[in-house]
């Protein structure tokens, strides 16, 4: 690790004055990420804006049709808030596998979304939910949000401060976790709200997509078996040590179904 | 079961691990946790990037001057060779001219701290001429790249035995290697001594080489080298040639600053860097008649040695050793091509290609079953070795200690096979997506080294005037009990109690010349040796004791702590001491070298091995056929370990190398890119097995007829390696799990390690073939 400066921020507008004021510096939430790429001296940033004491960024609130979820609440939290369990179980049941007990305390709905992971969690469930992203400057479609691999379409210094999840009728998340890393070799979020339903696929290509052919067949007819003979193109997927294109694109069309089932299960 | 070492604990006892309290609260010592001297330099290696290339030059100049930096040495400053190998001379310490694998080590930089030496590194300048690599066996066959001539092996007329058999099959299998995954990596701590010696802490299997690569390299005699170990974090023949290029660098920093230095690769380094089980080729061409007996067959090996020879030659004659398992092969040809690649150099690992052979005559047995429409256990029975002639192994040496027949014969019944079989029929038809499999497996392993003088051994025993003793050997401790096994040996002899005899770390200051523990070899080996020098010393307590009390020494016996000498009793510490008195010497070096053993490679016949340890393992598995995720259900094992010296640690033994087996044929993949790069290098990409992944019932017995028909130490077997090949049991059941989906109509070609998407691929392939569609 190389040096760097530590400081602590109480409040958003603290925040943004540290990140004004110093020449190169970082956001630090559950820092699960930023702290091993530091390690590796992969980042070398000046200054660390640490935001983890901001209590206006943990709050879970179910208002109306609208789940909103602070950007600091930790995976932990959200697996285990009786609010979110009963707004969105399928959101509960995502943040209840990612990583494991030790990723899922420090770990935050901010910074995973913030980093954009390929293999992460959360963005399939920000994208399939048709998620609202609030930041310190803006709102943020989620489908305008996540961009490319490690990118999003966060500006310089903006901080995410808040995620809206509209509630959808029913909705599920099934995984196929790689089983040295436990990340998503492919993950899929499925969520079918009045106006139809909503397919996201997260591990298996370069950033999280929308699987709208998937979708379509799910629109018409939510069971399992619309999905036969809808085929998913393994050509833009992931081919790499960890699975053939040809493997993940058999996984989305299992991994769906199986979503499809369990969220059927929860109407 | 109190298994507390006390009071008449000796052989056949089940104790537990001498150490087994330490290695839990963490205060066993591995050399990395040994005080570190105050002047201690850290050393890293810095490894090519590039799997061949010519260096054009390297500039090390600027890693010299960052603040911190000690020393760095490369191939110019090595007094002696610039050579760590165990046999060849091809294994250089750091690369002189051309790199031959990515991760081979350039240079080393010695420095305050790790973290310093580790980033100094990077200001090397070194400039390459990229030449092309050949990474996969494919490629070194057309390049004809080979580390030493193909070998063949034959027992009769194979052609002819394959042309006039009824039936037929041809197949082939590609078998993944495995890294060895000891949870102490590979380090040395070399501290300097006077006139230029060294002592050397190594993690190593074999501290005498490890003595003999330091001497080389430095140029110095083997006598001013001393090499020690206390127990390793685990080996599994990955600590048997690779630590000597660890210690040698160590050393040549010791050499060149006067400073105390440690080498200790971290996980990544570790895994680019060191060698791994040879992966294999196998084809297979199979003659048989009706009822499944194997007529005649025609076996071709090939494996990847990587860039140099270490010890591939021999890890290639087991695999051809073992390509019979517990069969016989009738009229065999066996072919075995070792290439040479730019890779790691391959190593040995637990089974020592053994693994391997046997793997490809399992896949034969399923295979004819699938022909015929038969069990597969009733193919495999039909070909076990029987009497004469059918005992003959391709290698001309009889079968003479068969209990392959009536352990199975066991195990099927205990495991309820037939029963099993019948009830996942039942289940697969009623399931549509999960499928379960089964399999019995036997294994019979050939024990002793194949290359005749390395069985051989060495120890030394010291009785203290207070009749504490203090035993020490050539094996070492990797956590497979070796060293507790041989104090029971010792306690037997002298009838003390276990803790009476001392257990002493390794060390070439005290035995020499010895033969590294592996080849599942170390107890028969120290164990003989150990027992040697008791009865050395013995011998001369009781002449002692005779010409003092003037008794015939027919009636002096040891029991229980004491010695009785005629109608008198005495405690043995007090003999000890009376004999000290009189000026006896109560001090012995032993000896012990294998009988009846002979090889000649040239024609490869002989008697390479002393005797067989056996085995079998029933496994039953279920496998997901829309994802081809897998589980171990349960499995069976019964095992013979001979009369078991100490039933606790041998059970440790087999379970731990059934679940090492398993973690190679279904989840760890080695993953090279086209590059030559191994991506698959921490625990992040690697998959090992957890205590999750253990089989959700395992059963595991010993076999209480087991012993020894060799007149082995107390009658034992060797276990160390054996156990590991009871896992092809599981590949088996996952072969048998997706066969079902085609009514066992075909056997699926499936690779190992059979990982979920091989096994989907399996699946897909079997229902294309057999014209089934998705259920």
């Amino acid at each position: 690790m190389y040096a760097f400066n530590y400081h602590r921020a109480e409040t958003l507008d603290q925040a943004q004055d540290l990140l004004a004021h110093y020449d190169d510096p970082k956001i630090l939430a559950g820092g699960h990420t930023l702290l091993p790429t530091m390690k590796q001296r992969l980042a070398n940033p000046s200054d660390l804006v640490d935001i983890a004491a901001i209590s206006a960024l943990k709050d879970i609130q179910h208002v109306g049709s609208m789940l909103s979820i602070g950007a600091l609440e930790t995976h932990a939290h959200v697996a285990t808030s009786p609010i979110v369990q009963q707004a969105i179980p399928g959101l509960a049941a995502l943040a209840g596998q990612i990583g494991d007990p030790h990723v899922r305390n420090r770990g935050t709905l901010g910074g995973s979304i913030a980093n954009n992971d390929p293999a992460a969690d959360y963005p399939a469930a920000c994208l399939a939910l048709s998620a609202l992203i609030h930041t310190t400057r803006r709102h943020i479609k989620a489908q305008d949000f996540f961009i490319d691999l490690f990118e999003t379409a966060l500006e310089e210094h903006e901080i995410i401060t808040r995620v809206e999840f509209p509630v959808p009728e029913t909705s599920a998340y099934a995984k196929f976790p790689n089983p040295a890393s436990r990340y998503a070799l492919v993950g899929v979020y499925v969520a079918k709200t009045r106006n139809g339903v909503d397919v996201a696929v997260t591990g298996a290509g370069p950033v999280v997509f929308l699987a709208t052919d998937l979708a379509e067949a799910l629109t018409r007819s939510f069971m399992p078996g619309a999905l036969d003979g809808v085929s998913i193109n393994p050509e833009q997927l992931n081919d790499d040590l960890h699975a053939s294109a040809a493997y993940r694109a058999h996984l989305i069309g299992i991994m769906t179904r199986q979503a499809v089932t369990t969220a059927l299960a929860r109407v | 079961m109190d298994s507390r070492p006390g009071k008449g604990m000796r052989v056949h006892q089940a104790l537990r691990h001498d150490s087994a309290l330490k290695h839990v609260s963490g205060e066993a010592l591995y050399v990395d946790d040994l005080p570190a001297p105050s002047d201690m330099l850290h050393i890293y290696i810095a490894m090519s990037p590039h799997a061949h290339a010519r260096i054009l030059e390297m500039d090390l100049d600027a890693v010299r001057v960052v603040t911190g930096v000690a020393a760095v040495v490369s191939a110019g400053d090595i007094p002696g060779q610039n050579d760590v190998s165990p046999v060849a001379g091809d294994d250089p310490l750091f690369a002189e001219g051309e790199v031959y694998y990515a991760g081979q080590s350039l240079f080393a930089v010695a420095a305050e701290s790790l973290e310093i030496a580790r980033a100094a590194a990077l200001e090397a300048k070194v400039q390459y001429e990229i030449l092309t690599p050949l990474i996969t066996i494919d490629q070194a066959r057309q390049a004809g790249s080979y580390i030493e001539d193909s070998q063949t092996m034959a027992c009769g007329d194979a052609a002819a035995a394959l042309k006039n058999a009824p039936r037929r099959l041809k197949g082939r299998m590609i078998i993944g290697g495995q890294d060895h995954f000891y949870l102490e990596g590979q380090v040395a701590l070399a501290l300097p001594q006077e006139d230029g010696d060294m002592v050397i802490h190594s993690s190593t299997q074999h501290p005498s080489e490890v003595q003999h690569c330091v001497a080389r390299v430095l140029g110095l005699a083997s006598h001013s080298v001393t090499v020690e170990v206390r127990r390793m974090g685990g080996g599994f023949g990955g600590k048997e040639t690779q630590p000597a290029l660890m210690a040698a660098a160590a050393a040549l920093v010791v050499r060149k600053t006067g400073r105390p230095a440690k080498l200790c690769l971290d996980r990544d380094d570790d895994m680019k860097l060191t060698g791994k089980r040879h992966d294999f080729e196998i084809n297979y061409h199979v003659g048989f008649d009706e009822t499944g007996r194997i007529e005649g067959i025609d076996l071709a090996l090939a494996s990847r040695c990587g860039y140099s020879e270490d010890l591939s030659s021999a890890i290639n004659d087991r695999a051809m050793f073992h390509v019979d398992n517990a069969y016989f092969l009738g009229q065999a040809t066996i072919t075995s091509h070792r290439y040479k690649t730019h890779t790691v150099s391959n190593t040995a690992f637990r089974g020592f290609g053994g693994p391997q052979g046997m793997m490809g005559i399992e896949r034969v047995m399923d295979e004819i079953a699938m022909a015929l429409g038969k069990d597969p256990l009733d193919i495999r029975k039909v070909n076990l070795y029987g009497k004469a002639p059918r005992n003959i192994t391709p290698y001309h040496q009889h079968v003479e200690d068969n209990v392959a027949p009536e352990l199975i014969t066991q195990l099927e019944a205990h495991a309820r096979y037939r029963e099993r079989r019948a009830e996942i029929k039942d289940f697969n038809r009623a399931s549509p997506f999960l499928k379960k499999g089964l399999a019995l497996t036997p294994v019979k392993f050939g024990i002793s080294f194949t290359k005749t003088h390395l069985n051989q051994a060495g120890a030394l025993i010291h009785i203290y005037a207070d009749g504490s003793v203090h035993l020490n050997h050539g094996g070492t401790e990797m956590g497979q009990g070796l060293l507790i096994k041989v104090a029971q040996i010792i306690a037997e002899e002298f009838a003390i109690d276990l803790g009476c005899v001392k257990i002493t770390a390794t060390t070439t200051g005290k035995v020499p010349n010895t033969s590294a523990t592996a080849a599942s070899a170390g107890t028969d080996l120290n164990g003989m040796a150990a027992l040697n020098a008791a009865q050395e010393i013995k011998g001369r307590l009781i002449a002692f004791a005779a010409k003092h009390y003037h008794c015939a020494r027919e009636h002096i016996s040891f029991s229980d702590n004491h010695v009785t000498i005629g109608n008198r009793v005495i405690a043995f510490a007090d003999l000890v001491n009376q004999a000290y008195l009189a000026r006896v010497s109560l001090s012995s070096t032993g000896f012990y070298k294998t009988p009846e053993i002979h090889y000649d490679r040239a024609t490869h016949r002989g008697r390479p091995f002393y005797y067989f340890s056996y085995g079998a393992a029933v496994s039953e598995v279920v496998i997901d056929t829309l994802t081809g995720e897998n589980k171990v259900l349960r499995v069976d094992i019964l095992h013979d370990v001979g009369r078991s010296l100490n039933p606790a640690i041998d059970r440790g033994q087999i379970e731990g190398g059934f679940v090492q087996g398993m973690g190679w044929l279904t989840t760890e993949e080695l993953y090279f890119d086209d590059g030559g790069h191994l991506l698959t290098h921490a625990p992040s990409t690697y998959k090992i097995p957890a205590c999750s992944d253990r089989p959700v019932e395992f059963n595991i017995e010993i076999w209480e007829k087991g012993s020894n028909l060799k007149e082995t130490i107390h009658r034992s077997k060797a276990v160390g390696e054996p156990p590991l090949m009871l896992a092809i049991s599981v590949f088996s059941a996952l072969g048998d799990a997706v066969a079902s989906v085609a009514g066992h109509k075909f056997m699926p070609r499936l690779d190992a390690p059979a990982t979920p998407e091989r096994i989907l691929t399996a699946v897909e392939e079997t229902r294309r073939r057999a014209g089934v569609g998705k259920s």
